[in-house]
């Protein structure tokens, strides 16, 4: 068979498409591989003669598997098998005789179509899959047309995808999910992802790289807490060596804290993680049984980090975590070293020794606020002693430098303090009522122990920069975008586009991404199905009626022809067909009126009417409206 | 329709009962199963579902159940390409065993929908496309083997539009019947002597296609005859006769003269004489054992003859 040249340039342009976003995803090596091969069978449609050969197309297959072979990555699991799919589906591209292979080439590509789901999961992607593979069955309509229109090809291709859905969706949200067994599951490669790390040195960063990679969202059942309350703990640093801050080692809580206010109900959306922490708002109380509650009352999770989750958390702002161990208190006032003179003059001139702990934090506060502190996201390095040279030559820095400085102070002082990291505040969006916190909103803050109140938060950052802590829109994000006037027309009116995305987005994530076989059964059980059994009866129920409907949609024609005398005519030919008389093809009605004489003479006189009638009507130059409504009358009263 | 017949195999391959009325296909004619590809669209939907279900992608799975169900909506799609299909037979023309036999088959399209690439097969398969609202006529073409009369059997529309994941078929069986002549023996023989006959001198017996001259067109003359190549150039209507018809004698092609071992071989070579004595405007009489025609010319009389030869 030789393809058409239509049908080729079509499934090549789909294929291309297909396997295009896979740019990010597989080697560059691979990729360029296909591509050439693509680009080679493109050539080929005007110039069939460069196609390679039987043993060219073995050398070529032989080089496809050395490069994958290259790879280390086996043929197993998701990078190995959409690299493996991709490098069959160009050499089989090469290799086009019969219409059988045009069949598999789709095939393929229906399979590396599927195949970036698994990379990226968001509703633009979706669409685009979806658009690509309206193309694809396109290329499948073009084969079995006998001409290649390309435009009616698509237009099948769109109408069949559109009939499908319906079915597809109710497929979707009744099809029974299981879990996959754990043998299953291929370990997957980890990536990079960022994110809040378990350690924490200030000194070091020169730039803090501001994302807005969305981290989790959160939904409140009620009100909403205000921006200065928003503090989403994450891991708690109290170990450090004068540079860098890491976790201590876990010891039990004395007790677990006495919460009193307002309590705010929330669900959490967790996106894909590498660690198992849950940034819940200070201080978590109830919590899904999936979560605990370490000793730093940071939420843990039980489940696999990667893969977006929901929680339900209540807590409240206002909380009294009670006394301490002896080996917290340690932890809580260890220091590298003996603080130099310099620190502990200023410790002393801001009455760190000789009064209570409150005036002392009031005061360094005060400190922070009155002497020439700046915020900064790019502070200059400070290798050594990072501390020191921030708190009297730098005086540039961001929360990381704030929140290390005045932990040091007030152990410093006796006081045990410690960091604490995780996210603050959190923009709202408008359309969907829900907090969307992203990678620039990370932020550290100290916790400082009260002997009557616990564990009790100070934000550093909040004395220098009050806007980035009270602020809807941090400065960090104007900062980054350099946006002058946020009341501008412009600016507010992107910010409403980008907040009704992000709610699109946030149902799309909720909705489709995320469910699963525990929200599968709630979601069915609200409507009372609750076991397979019921579950299938509905799917076909479901399905049937759509089915139904699609019928009635595709057989139910009404007539077009609006000739009434034509109508009326067919009419009478339809009583005479039950008699097994038809009129033949390209047979005049004269004519079959004289062979249907012979079969039904007792009707002969009628017969004879209706045709005249007729013919008068349909070809004669004196018919009158009265004649039409005559013939109508006739046939009507016909019987054969 | 009983239940029995329903339920035959017979009907999913040679459709039911010959008819002669037109057939509407419907949903008591079209059948339909899944083709090769199909099935490999099969395979392809069980292995993205389980990719779906390693992965826990649910944009796979949805994926998965879109194909599943573009698939399970193909199945109205193949129906819909033959329904309401019209077809009905028309006229075939007795041929020679061995020549394909011709079959005029009728296909209406009285809906509103285009039909793309529909197949009609009954021994080879021809395609088509058929406009909304227009009907096509087509000739089937069968090879007849033995004289007699020739059942053309079942006539095949089938159709894989849209997707080409499942076959739409129809047999329909309509009565196309054909009559098949004995085939012409390939020797010359002379016709035989007719015991009457008067030889005249100098004229040859055997040689009926000689060229003898031109004549003015007379009515009655046989259209093969004419001097095509003068009528083109203008010159008048003229016939060639040939030498053959310069007699006035009569011929008797008799069953009992024709030579052969077997009746197949008498026929054949009876038959290549009533062939060339019509071709040669001989006048011939036909006998065959229990048949008797008189000396005679002209279609009619030619096709009678074959008939009588045909199912002797």
């Amino acid at each position: 068979m030789k393809a058409d040249k239509n049908v080729l340039i079509f499934l090549l342009s789909s294929i291309g498409l297909i396997v295009f976003p896979h740019v990010y995803h597989i080697p560059a090596t691979v990729f360029g591989f296909f591509c050439l091969l693509l680009a080679w069978r493109f050539i080929g449609i005007w110039n069939q003669h460069w196609l390679p050969n039987k043993p060219v197309i073995f050398l070529l297959a032989v080089c496809g598997m050395a490069l994958l072979y290259s790879q280390h990555q086996g043929i197993f699991g998701r990078d190995a098998g959409t690299n493996l799919f991709i490098t069959a589906l160009g050499l089989k591209l090469l290799e086009i005789k019969k219409e059988r292979d045009l069949y598999l080439i789709s095939y393929l590509a229906f399979i590396v179509a599927a195949s970036q789901f698994l990379y990226e999961q968001n509703i633009l992607m979706a669409a685009y899959i979806l658009l690509v593979c309206c193309l694809l069955l396109a290329t499948l309509v073009c084969i079995n047309s006998c001409k290649a229109q390309t435009l009616a090809a698509l237009k099948t291709a769109a109408i069949i995808i559109v009939q499908a859905l319906p079915i597809a969706v109710a497929l979707f949200i009744l099809f029974p999910r299981v879990d996959a067994p754990r043998w299953m599951v291929f370990n997957q490669q980890r990536h990079d992802r960022m994110g809040l790390s378990d350690s924490m040195e200030p000194g070091s960063i020169s730039d803090l790289g501001v994302s807005e990679e969305l981290v989790f969202r959160v939904k409140f059942a009620g009100a909403i807490p205000p921006q200065r309350q928003r503090y989403w703990r994450g891991p708690v640093l109290s170990r450090t060596d004068g540079k860098r801050w890491t976790q201590a080692a876990f010891y039990e809580p004395l007790s677990s804290p006495v919460v009193t206010g307002t309590a705010y109900q929330y669900t959490l959306l967790m996106e894909p993680q590498d660690k198992n922490w849950v940034f819940a708002l200070d201080m978590p109380k109830e919590f899904s049984p999936s979560l605990s509650l370490n000793a730093a009352y940071q939420l843990i999770t039980l489940e696999s980090p990667d893969k977006r989750a929901e929680y339900k958390v209540t807590s409240y702002t206002d909380y009294n975590t009670g006394l301490i161990n002896r080996s917290e208190y340690k932890a809580a006032t260890q220091l590298p070293g003996e603080p130099s003179d310099k620190i502990k003059q200023l410790v002393s001139r801001l009455h760190g020794f000789d009064s209570p702990p409150d005036n002392f934090i009031k005061q360094l506060l005060n400190h922070f606020r009155v002497e020439d502190f700046h915020y900064t996201l790019t502070p200059p390095v400070m290798e050594e002693n990072p501390i020191e040279s921030f708190l009297f030559n730098t005086r540039y820095g961001f929360c990381s430098h704030y929140a290390s400085a005045f932990v040091y102070l007030m152990r410093v002082a006796h006081i045990p303090a410690r960091v604490v990291t995780g996210y603050q505040g959190g923009e709202l969006n408008k359309v969907g009522d829900f907090l969307e916190i992203r990678q620039a909103d990370a932020h550290a803050w100290a916790e400082v122990w009260l002997e009557s109140r616990g564990w009790v938060r100070v934000d550093p950052t909040a004395a220098i920069a009050p806007e980035r802590i009270e602020r809807d829109i941090s400065v960090d994000r104007q900062f980054v975008y350099g946006i002058a006037g946020e009341n501008s027309q412009a600016y507010n009116w992107l910010k409403q586009a980008r907040q009704l995305w992000s709610s699109v987005d946030y149902n799309w994530q909720r909705w489709v991404i995320n469910y699963n076989n525990k929200s599968q059964s709630k979601f069915l059980s609200s409507f009372g199905i609750s076991d397979l059994k019921t579950m299938i009866y509905w799917m076909i129920i479901i399905i049937g009626s759509i089915t139904a409907v699609l019928c009635w949609f595709l057989f139910y024609q009404k007539s077009k022809t609006t000739d009434q005398v034509l109508l009326s005519y067919n009419r009478f030919c339809k009583k005479l067909a039950k008699h097994g008389l038809f009129r033949g093809a390209g047979e005049g009605a004269k004519d079959f009126a004289e062979r249907v004489k012979i079969k039904l003479p007792e009707q002969a006189a009628d017969i004879d009417q209706i045709t005249a009638v007729f013919i008068n009507l349909r070809y004669g130059r004196t018919a009158t409206g009265e004649d039409l409504q005559q013939l109508k009358a006739l046939v009507g009263l016909f019987r054969a | 329709m009983n239940v029995k017949e329903r339920f035959r195999l017979s009907r999913f391959v040679s459709g039911e009962k010959a008819v002669d009325t037109p057939v509407t296909l419907n949903h008591r004619r079209i059948f339909i199963l899944p083709t090769q590809r199909g099935l490999g669209f099969v395979a392809l939907i069980a292995l993205l579902l389980l990719i779906a279900f390693v992965y826990n992608n649910n944009l796979a799975y949805l994926l998965t159940f879109l194909l599943a169900s573009v698939f399970f909506i193909t199945i109205l799609h193949s129906y819909r390409s033959l329904s309401g299909l019209v077809v009905q037979k028309g006229r075939s023309k007795a041929v020679f065993a061995g020549e394909a036999a011709g079959f005029e088959i009728h296909i209406n399209n009285p809906t509103d929908m285009e039909r793309h690439h529909l197949q009609i097969k009954l021994q080879d398969s021809q395609s088509l496309t058929l406009q909304a609202q227009s009907s096509v006529h087509i000739t089937l073409y069968s090879m007849t083997q033995r004289r007699g009369w020739h059942q053309a059997g079942t006539v095949t529309l089938f159709s894989t539009f849209p997707l080409g994941l499942f076959r739409a078929w129809s047999p329909i069986r309509f009565n196309l019947n054909v009559l098949v002549y004995p085939k012409p023996a390939h020797f010359e023989i002379a016709f035989p002597k007719a015991p009457s006959a008067q030889v005249q001198q100098g004229v040859s017996q055997q040689g009926a296609d000689d060229f003898y001259g031109l004549q003015a067109y007379q009515p009655g003359d046989s259209i093969k005859h004419i001097h095509w190549k003068a009528f083109a150039k203008g010159l008048g209507v003229f016939s060639k006769k040939y030498g053959g018809e310069q007699s006035s004698e009569e011929i008797r092609l008799d069953y009992d003269d024709a030579p052969g071992h077997t009746v197949e071989e008498r026929l054949s070579q009876l038959c290549r004489w009533v062939v060339d004595a019509e071709q040669a405007g001989l006048s011939y009489g036909f006998a065959l054992p229990g048949l008797k025609l008189p000396p005679d010319n002209g279609l009619l009389h030619y096709r009678k003859c074959l008939e009588a030869l045909a199912l002797f």
